[in-house]
């Protein structure tokens, strides 16, 4: 079980199903319109340092081996 | 073991650990209560890829026993407080915090805890700090730090774009985050029509307020899928990563409005580096350097490099340009001499006070190039003060003197109206006394096209 020394707020944890689904929404007409602008290339690469929230993982393989 | 130990002032929030000084060298202890999470971040390599990626602040297992287990972090010089940063560098924290917790996610752990202060400022980027700020996920419960995330992040970050970074302060009387209902009361009408804020924002006020009085905790929490939370996760991201501040800059660039000629800027840029290089400092400290264009001309030769001013467009300029530029020995942060953060939360002690940190600092050079006036023109500081307060920190202090021809320091006297006579003290004699009592002078120069003079102190043992 989960032990937490501050209070999450109830009504912070109840919320989150409707934020979910605002996002939801947000997220997916979003990638809607990624794939037309993709399909019609205006999409521009942008290279700074938040971009992705992804962390990629394979990079870190590879500087592990060297 | 002889060498002293002592809890550090901030950590006695979470249980799974504290962080300690054993002697300098700053420890972290894990208790029994959380070794089934860390030696799963361990052993799946949880932890190796986020230090590897820089996302996590590198640590080195020092001992392991049945009651507890010691890991040293690698020592980060000086921290930096959320009151004390840029918007770009807040914005990169809260995007920082995000990654990891998806990431987090990815990997079946959350992250517990989304304080702002779990990140601060290390080679040049941001960096998480605080190692025991995982915990398992657990199927289908929402994302127990999601509120911290707002008081900490999604909140001051949307207020500075309608109020400017001067919200960003509030977060030192609010160390806890900037309350929702705040939050919520300060942005303008029309974000309630932005479907990110008005969920992330106005409803969670709505419902942490109906839900304040529920002290049986009788109400269900609910379930929230993973994919869900992903979501929750990701449009965050989406959404601050477009966040933009509209204040323009208000001493803009700076150095174009300087009341002095492009060969004397050079002269002086000369100058300061030359006067610095015998030195051979390993740590410099700028204050009011504004983009941090005096602190690049040795930006080669000195290994740290702190730049603080009080105009955080410019301290944005400097973290902007320190990451084109991959400035890992480039450290910025907003502050205001003459009123400096203080130490604040629990015991006043929780974060330490700007000159607490910079003692503990102690950096080798200090340079004050075009500040004296203002602190003491606009601030009313007299010359014995502001010497007394560079001597606490500094070892050998760089300093400028705009004499009062100087058309700056004469606009600011002007400003005295009937009272410029109060301010006949402002004279290089009072100043030079004045510094000399806490000082040693080792040389003085005027610069060649200016009405300044640039002087170099020793601290007196």
């Amino acid at each position: 079980m989960f032990f937490l020394y501050f209070d999450p707020g109830l009504g912070a944890m109840i919320v989150q199903a409707v934020v979910a689904a605002a996002a939801g929404v947000l997220l997916f007409s979003k990638n809607v319109m990624y794939k037309i602008k993709a399909f019609l290339g205006l999409t521009k690469a942008k290279d700074d340092l938040y971009n992705s929230i992804d962390i990629d993982e394979e990079e870190t393989d590879t500087n592990d081996k060297s | 073991m002889t060498k002293v130990e002592q809890t550090h002032e901030a950590s006695f929030r979470d249980p799974s650990g504290y962080v300690f000084y054993d002697g300098n060298t700053l420890r972290r202890c894990i208790l029994p209560l959380y070794f089934k999470q860390y030696r799963q971040l361990k052993e799946t390599g949880f932890f190796k890829t986020l230090i590897a990626k820089g996302f996590l602040i590198a640590h080195e297992e020092t001992s392991v026993s049945d009651t507890k287990i010691i890991i040293t972090p690698e020592a980060i010089p000086f921290v930096t407080n959320p009151y004390e940063w840029s918007f770009d560098q807040y914005k990169h924290a809260a995007l920082h915090t995000l990654s990891i917790h998806k990431y987090a996610l990815s990997k079946g752990f959350i992250l517990k805890d989304a304080s702002a202060y779990n990140v601060t400022f290390h080679k040049g980027k941001p960096i998480f700090i605080d190692t025991l700020s995982f915990d398992f996920y657990e199927e289908n419960i929402p994302w127990r730090a999601y509120k911290q995330f707002v008081t900490h992040f999604l909140g001051p970050l949307v207020l500075a774009t309608h109020h400017g970074t001067e919200i960003f302060k509030m977060m030192q009387t609010h160390i806890d985050g900037i309350p929702v209902q705040l939050i919520a009361s300060l942005l303008p009408f029309k974000t309630k029509f932005s479907s990110v804020l008005y969920t992330n924002i106005h409803l969670l006020a709505k419902m942490e307020n109906k839900h304040s009085k529920d002290y049986q905790a009788e109400t269900k929490v609910g379930t929230l899928s993973k994919k869900a939370q992903l979501n929750i996760v990701e449009s965050l991201f989406d959404y601050i990563k477009n966040l933009k501040l509209k204040e323009e800059s208000e001493w803009g660039d700076y150095y174009t409005k300087t009341n002095y000629e492009q060969r004397a800027f050079e002269t002086k840029k000369a100058m300061v580096r030359e006067w610095i290089l015998p030195i051979k400092p390993n740590k410099l400290i700028d204050i009011g350097g504004n983009d941090g264009t005096f602190a690049r001309t040795v930006i080669n030769e000195i290994p740290h490099i702190i730049v603080t001013d009080i105009d955080a467009n410019a301290v944005n300029r400097n973290y902007l340009q320190a990451q084109q530029n991959n400035e890992s020995n480039m450290l910025t942060f907003v502050s205001d001499v003459l009123q400096p953060a203080p130490g604040i939360g629990f015991k006043n002690t929780e974060r330490a006070s700007l000159l607490e940190r910079l003692k503990e600092y102690r950096p080798d050079v200090t340079l004050a190039l075009a500040v004296i006036h203002h602190i003491t023109l606009s601030g009313n500081v007299p010359f014995e003060k502001s010497a007394a307060f560079f001597a606490s920190f500094s070892k050998e202090l760089i300093i400028e003197f705009p004499t009062r021809e100087d058309s700056w320091v004469d606009s600011l006297l002007i400003r005295k109206r009937e009272f410029i006579n109060h301010f006949d003290f402002y004279n290089e004699e009072v100043f030079e006394t004045a510094y000399k009592k806490h000082f040693e002078l080792i040389k003085k120069q005027p610069i060649s096209g200016t009405k300044r003079i640039l002087f170099h102190f020793k601290k007196k043992i």
